[in-house]
This record gives C-alpha cells, structure tokens and sequence, in this order.
C-alpha cells in the first residue's frame, strides 16, 4: 500500500469552473448594473470644483472626470472638464498628476448652466442690472434672486406659448375669427414683454487664469456653488437635478436636458401595444389551448409560435415597414389624404404603425403565456362545470378564465417589458431623433397616430453614436440607460412576482 | 326546470363564441406565419424579370475597380453619381457568423458551466433564487448593452488590451485555484465556503484574481518584444487592432445569451431523472464522473437545442451589433478586426434606401435569411426538445 502515491479521489478541476462560471455571470450582471447606477446617478450630485495650478501654464477650474495610465508608461492623467467652450474653444482637458503644481477649491468658484457654449467655470466679478452694478460678495445673491425671477418669468413665457398662443394660431389657419385675431395681438405683447422683461441684466465673468466675459443674464439657466454647499443642499440640488432630468425636454442636440417626451412616447407607444396584444394574444391562447383539436396540427402551430419569439426584432420591423408603413399607410393616404400627398401622413412611420409591429413582435409572449395558464388549471374544474349543466362559453369565461388572469397578466407584463426595450424595429417604423409635438395634446383628434415619437432607447442610441461630443452627453446616456433599466427590471419582478404567486396557488402544473 | 327557449340562446352564443375566438385565433396564427411569405414576395422580383440579379452577384467576388482580383464588396448605393454599386452580401453573411461564433464561444462554456453548477451542486432554495436573478440578465434590453459594449468596454479594453486577454487565462484558472486552496484550509473553514455556494463566494475571488491581473498585466506587457502587445500582435501575427472589434461584440452578445442558454439547459439537466444519477452515484461514482457518463449524455439533446436556441437569437440581434461593432463589412476571422452584420444593415439602409428599388429589396432579402435561419435553428432545436421531455418520461416510468 503506498497510499500518498494514489491520486487523492476528488473531483478535478471541472467542478470549480462550473462555480466560476455562475460567479463571474453574476459579477458581470452586477458590475453592469452597478456602472449604470454609478454613471445615471453620479451626474446629477453638484460635483466639487477643483482649481488646478499647473506645473507650466495658466490655472484652470475644472471637475475631475476619470483617470488612466498614459499608455506606454507609468505616468497617470486625469480628465478634468473644465467646461467655457468661449473662452477655450473645448471643454475637455487631459493633464498628467505629476504636472499639477497645486490642487485648491475655493468656496467661490461658480458654474453656469447657459443656454449656448455649454456650462462655465470660474469666478463671478458682478453682476450689472441696468446701470446698478452688485459686485463683490453682493453679486451672489443678487444674481441667485434674479435667476428666481427669471425662472418665473420663462415659465409664464412657455406657458402663453404652448396654451394659448399656438391654439389661437391654429384656429386662425383654419378660419378668419377678429376675437383670436385680438387676443393672439394681445398674447404676443405680453410674451414681448416679458422677453424685454429677461434682457438688460449681463453678468461679469472671469476664468480662473483672469480672462473676463460678459455673459447676457438671459441665456442663464442655472447658477451654483458646489464647494459652498453643504451634504444636504447638495442632496436637494441632485433632487432637482433628477427631476428635471424626467420633467423637462432635451436640449443642444439632445446632449443637455431631460427625457420626458422620451418618456412619454415610449409609454405612450406601450400602452397602445398593449390594447392591441392582449386581445388577440388570448384569443389565440384560447383558441389553441381550448377550443381547436388537439393534434398534430395544433402541436405544430404551437412550435411555430414558439418560434416566432425566437425570431429576430429587426425582421418584425421589416415586415411593418413593407405592410403596415408601405403597403397599408399608403393605400390609407391615397383613399383619406390625397390631398396633402406626396407628403404622407400614414405612409411614414408613426405611433401607430410602431405600436402594431411591436404587438407583432410580443404576440408569441402573451400567446405562450396565456397556454400556459391554461394549461394549469385543473381538468376536473372544466368537468365540473361542464357536469353543472354550462356551456362551453359559460365553463370558460366563468371558471377557466378567471384562473388564468394572473397568467394573462404576466404576459402583458413580459411582453410590455420585452417591448419597452426594444429598439431596432422602430427605427423602422416611426421613432424619432427629436419629435416638437408629444402624440397627445389638446387639439381634435387628441392622440395624433400618425405622429413620429421620441423612445428611450432610441435616444440612448442616438445621444450615444450621433451627438458631436459624446463624451459631453455620456452622463445623460447614462442616466437614460438607468432609467429604461429599472422600468424594465421592475416590470419583470412584477411578472417574476406574479408567476411565483401562480405557481403556489396552484401547485406545479396539472396538466403539463 | 330549463327554459327550452333559454337553452337555444345559450348553445347559440356558445357557438358564436366558439366560432369567433376560431376565427380570432386562426387569423392570429396565420397573420403571425404570414412573415415569411410577405417576404419572400417582395425578395422575388429581385431574381426575375428584368434587371434581374445572378446570385453570383450576391455570393461570389466580383471584379472591382482599381482591384487585380475580385472582390467580396457590400456598396449597394453609390457614393458618387455615376460610381459603380456591389451587392456582394458575402461579408454581410460573413459577419453575422462571425458575431455570433464569437458571442457562443464566450457564452456556451460560461452559460453550460453554470447550469451543471446549479443542477448538480447547489442547494433547491438558491438555485430558486438564481434562475430569476438571470432572468433579468437576459430582459436588459440591447441598446444598453451595445451602449455599454460600445462607449465604455471598447474604449477600456483598447487601454488595457494586455490585461483584458490576461484575463481570459486567469480568471478560469483563479477558478480552479479557489478549489485547489480550499482543501488546503482547516475543517472548519472548508465546511463555510461549500462547493453549493461555490457560486456566490468565488465572485469576491475572481475579483480579486482580475483586479491583480490588470495590476500585473502592464509588466507583463513590458516583457514581449517591443514592450507593446499592440505592436507585437501586427508584427507577429499581422493582427490589426480596431477598438471596435469581433471581440467585443462577443462579449456583449455572449452576455446577452448566456441567460437563455443557460435556461434550457438547466431545464434539460434537472429534467434527467433523478433514478439515473443515483444509480451511478451508488455505484461509488463522484458527482462529476456521475454527470459526464450519465447525466451529460442523457440531456445532450437538450443542450444542443439549448446551444441552437442561443446561436437564432446571436444571429439577430441588432442593437449589440450595431454599437459594437464598427460596422465595417470585412471577410475576415481575427476577433480583433470589425464586422458589419445582416441585421445592423438593414437597420442603417432601410429607412433610407428608394423603396421597391434593388437596395431595398436585398435589404428585404437579408430579413428574408435571418428570418429562415432563425425559423429552421428554432424548430430544430423545438423538435430536439419535444422528442427529449418523451424521452424523459419514458424512462421515468421503465425506471
């Protein structure tokens, strides 16, 4: 016997790549979720202002992005954006950490949201209102107090613009009426008014190396003090900040700004989706499962079905693009809207057009689904009824059904979640880069189908591949990013939740 | 007591309703099938009549200007009045494959790795909470992982090429050493950190492992010829470096199909019954010897139609692709090059290509291969599984 010569009896090496490979699935799943949160979230936090004194060269403000190691050595550089496209003509500045001399942050640096050139860093001299000048440490306050006034002004501006301006407009296209005609005159110079009412202030601006600027008050959205404010005014300004990320409307291209017509379009588009799905989802779940022969022809329409889940997205937008936008949209647009041709109406991509290939698309999800509740309610209930004297409709609608209502619904779940993240169909049928008009507003009919829409994901992918500075607008891509996630992610735990709810009702499948 | 009368109106509205939810659901069933043939009709006219295109056009190099030897060419607008197009879709198919070879490479080894593990070794109450957990893994929709694959990995793996490809060697390894390590410790320790929950704790490890490799990688670099891998690679290997490249679009889209493979492939695996990895595991067997000999074989269809299942759905996606990938419509293998796929294609062209013209209908025509190739891998791999559950129960019930 010579027992330290045999091999030790375990299992090899094979099981331990097995676990490795759930850990690493897992991290993988984290680390991305975790990028999301850190990337969407972190913008919105009032980041501190550092003034960075160089080794060689003039000091400049700016906000540390990231590091890295400068390839090919040992070095490490850091990415500050320092934002005054104006002054710079960038806003983005790579410096080594051995070349920063000093790093300081003064409590009085400020930075500027403007509507043109972007963000700017540095200091604020004064602030001059039609011959008062606040210099010095009263220019803080009176510029915060202004920038209030401002905000009220420019609300009541969009305001008279979006309610009772372009109505009037339009009932003015659409017929000569003197009492529109005098109120329009009357909108428009109060909207004159408060225009004139935001002009005349200017503020003066000087860069941290001394260059000065004078800034038109006007073209000020927001002004703060990071390295003035404390933890609980930063956490109410990251409030805002997500607020008016979900409330407000892109801006520069897409790169500035918030998502809501983004937000709005996808619902919008879901909802629809839905109406649509449901219906003839469960129809063909109850036809396949209750009411056709079982045999070999329904086990094989039953295979195809499947399959079509497994069908690709972009060959769903083919076939709306060539039936529903081409083939349908134009026969629509000959019939009901020839005179407004060529331009189309229907034979473009819009709401509904997309809303239809996307139930196409999702149909598969809510059919297996729906079979699959129905499978699990127990064959003696159906006998029992049918016993009871019940018709066939009767046995379905009264008993089978009303069991198979959570299974239903964890379709729909699953399917608007599928459907929410989808991307490549609509770029075929109907998504847009920037849509003015949201598909909802005041005016006859009130839901414009024909109108293209904003999506989320769309616009993560075209923030993402088609701005100009994308390393500007990668915080918002982000943060849309986190939002489509968590939607979709709270989605499926509904339908995971619902399912699980399912199953201990029931117990494991009856019939399966 | 039945009123005869009420009676007649009950079988009347059942029979309506029979025959509406009939009419219903076959109109569904029909209209859903209906995709492939609305495709094939507008993909024929390309083949007949006049004007009509060869299929060596599609499929075989044709001569090119300013080329000796013909070329494989996708240029299906010209980009100067009066230049010449090319319809070859050869590196359009090419680069499909290609992205989904890729994409399986990475997520078959990982995605079967981790249905053995939760079939075989994991405690019931966490495989319970695992299958939903990547569940969710497979409900991230594309665009964000194209965004990420795209503007954050790319970028990343370009600055640190040496240690991503380190890793790909280490952390396996870091696997294996965990297990290795683990026999060393007392009893006490080794009954913590059970091979059960293997899948939880080695995850802080592999951390570990990956984050001294890319702290190490630098160094190693420094050790090749020329101090540079970049360089070494083109040298050596004539391996020219994209930052968007095969690749990545593997990674991302492996990340995006791990979860459904690894699904059915759990199913098929839990699915064997339990009678036969029993009677191996009396017989004095290990776990492991149980599952090569006997449980593997038993669920290899299952598998396979898991594998299929997860290479249909590799072959369509688009969003991964398209941000990925650099779309440059090569012939080439090196996973360090770009690709352009049939699907991220037609989403660039189709919404600007004339419709009814040649373009637009060989955009039609690619919907029209992707559509048949998924159709034929997902009932294939349906088959497989049907005859497989008839399988199972047979040989539950002789057992």
């Amino acid at each position: 016997m010579r027992p330290f010569l045999t091999r030790r009896r375990g299992e090899g090496p094979w099981p331990w790549l097995a676990a490795g490979s759930v850990a690493l699935s897992l991290s993988m799943l984290a680390g991305l979720l975790l990028l999301l949160a850190v990337g969407g979230l972190g913008h919105f936090w009032p980041a501190e202002v550092s003034e960075v004194t160089p080794r060689e060269g003039a000091p400049f403000a700016g906000i540390p992005v990231r590091e890295e190691r400068v390839v090919g050595s040992e070095r490490r550089e850091r990415l500050y954006f320092t934002g005054n496209l104006d002054l710079d003509g960038e806003r983005w500045r790579w410096i080594p950490l051995d070349a920063i001399a000093a790093l300081e942050a003064p409590p009085e640096l400020v930075v500027l949201e403007r509507r043109r050139w972007g963000d700017f860093l540095g200091h604020l001299v004064a602030l001059e209102d039609g011959g008062r000048r606040h210099a010095g440490a009263a220019a803080w306050p009176a510029l915060e107090e202004r920038l209030a006034t401002l905000e009220t002004l420019r609300d009541e501006r969009d305001h008279l613009r979006d309610a009772v301006v372009a109505p009037l407009v339009r009932r003015l296209e659409q017929g000569g009426d003197p009492a529109a005609a005098a109120e329009l005159a009357r909108a428009n110079a109060r909207i004159r008014e408060l225009q004139t009412a935001m002009q005349g202030a200017t503020l003066v601006l000087e860069s941290v190396d001394g260059r000065r600027l004078e800034q038109p008050l006007a073209e000020v959205l927001r002004a703060w003090r990071p390295n003035a404010m404390s933890p609980p005014q930063k956490l109410a300004a990251w409030g805002r900040g997500v607020w008016r990320f979900l409330s407000e409307g892109p801006r520069a291209a897409n790169s500035a700004g918030g998502v809501w017509p983004a937000i709005f379009g996808t619902v919008m588009m879901v909802l629809l989706m839905s109406v649509v799905v449901t219906p003839f989802g469960v129809l063909a779940g109850i036809y396949l499962n209750e009411v056709a022969r079982q045999g070999p022809f329904t086990r094989l329409v039953r295979i195809g079905v499947r399959n079509l889940a497994g069908v690709p997205s972009i060959v769903y937008g083919v076939f709306g693009l060539g039936v529903f936008v081409h083939g349908i949209g134009g026969s629509l647009d000959a019939w009901f809207f020839a005179d407004s041709l060529p331009s189309p109406t229907f034979g473009t991509g819009g709401l509904l057009w997309a809303s239809l290939t996307l139930a196409l698309l999702t149909l598969p999800v809510v059919i297996v689904a729906t079979e699959e509740g129905l499978a699990r309610v127990p064959e003696h209930q159906r006998e029992g009824a049918l016993a009871l004297g019940a018709t066939r409709m009767e046995m379905l609608t009264r008993v089978v059904l009303p069991m198979t209502v959570p299974a239903m619904l964890t379709g729909l779940i699953l399917a608007v979640a599928r459907a929410a993240g989808e991307v490549a169909p609509l770029m075929l049928v109907g998504v847009a880069k920037l849509a003015p008009q949201v598909p909802v507003d005041g005016e006859f009919p009130f839901l414009h189908l024909e109108r293209k829409f904003m999506h989320l994901g769309y616009h993560i992918y075209d923030t993402a591949f088609h701005g100009d500075d994308v390393q500007a607008a990668m915080p918002l891509v982000y943060a849309t990013a986190l939002l489509l996630v968590l939607v979709i992610l709270v989605l499926n735990l509904t339908a995971i939740f619902l399912r699980h709810h399912l199953r201990a009702r029931h117990g494991v499948a009856s019939r399966a | 007591m039945t009123d005869p009368r009420q009676l007649r109106r009950r079988r009347l509205r059942d029979r309506l309703a029979t025959l509406l939810i009939t009419a219903g659901g076959v109109g569904v069933v029909v209209s859903v099938l209906a995709i492939g043939v609305f495709l094939a009709w507008e993909v024929v006219p390309l083949f007949l009549g006049e004007g009509a295109l060869a299929p060596a056009e599609l499929w075989q190099p044709q001569p090119v200007e300013g080329y000796a030897e013909p070329q494989h060419r996708w240029r299906p607008e010209p980009l100067v009045a009066g230049d010449a197009v090319h319809y070859g879709m050869a590196p359009l198919a090419w680069g499909t494959l290609k992205a989904a070879l890729w994409a399986l490479l990475f997520a078959v080894p990982l995605a079967l790795g981790a249905a053995i593990h939760s079939a075989l070794y994991m405690p019931r109450r966490l495989r319970a909470r695992l299958k939903p957990t990547l569940e969710l893994m497979e409900a991230l929709p594309g665009v964000v992982i194209g965004f990420v694959a795209g503007l954050v990995l790319a970028p990343w793996v370009e600055r640190h090429l040496a240690g991503a490809l380190a890793l790909v060697v280490t952390l396996p390894l870091g696997a294996v050493a965990a297990g290795g390590l683990r026999a060393l410790l007392p009893a006490f320790l080794r009954a913590r950190l059970s091979p059960g929950w293997a899948g939880l704790w080695l995850a802080p490890w592999l951390l570990l492992v990956g984050s001294l490799t890319l702290w190490l990688a630098p160094a190693l670099e420094a050790g090749l010829p020329g101090g540079d891998l970049r360089g070494w690679l083109e040298a050596t290997w004539g391996l020219d470096v994209a930052s968007r490249n095969a690749l990545i679009v593997g990674l991302a889209m492996g990340f995006a199909v791990i979860p459904g493979i690894y699904a059915l492939a759990e199913d098929a695996l839990s699915g064997v019954p339990a009678s036969l990895g029993e009677g191996a595991l009396a017989l004095g067997a290990t776990r492991w010897q149980t599952l090569w000999r006997v449980v593997l074989p038993a669920a290899g269809p299952g598998i396979f139609s898991a594998v299929m299942i997860g290479a249909g759905r590799a072959v369509g996606e688009t969003m991964i692709v398209l941000m990925a990938s650099g779309n440059t419509a090569l012939m080439s293998l090196s996973p360090l090059e770009g690709l352009r796929s049939l699907s991220a294609t037609i989403a660039i062209e189709l919404p600007e290509a004339a419709v009814g013209a040649t373009h637009y209908r060989l955009l039609f025509l690619a919907a029209l291969l992707l559509f048949a190739f998924t159709f034929l891998v997902n009932t294939l791999a349906e088959v497989v599984r049907t005859r497989l559950r008839r399988r199972y129960r047979r040989l539950e019930g002789s057992a």
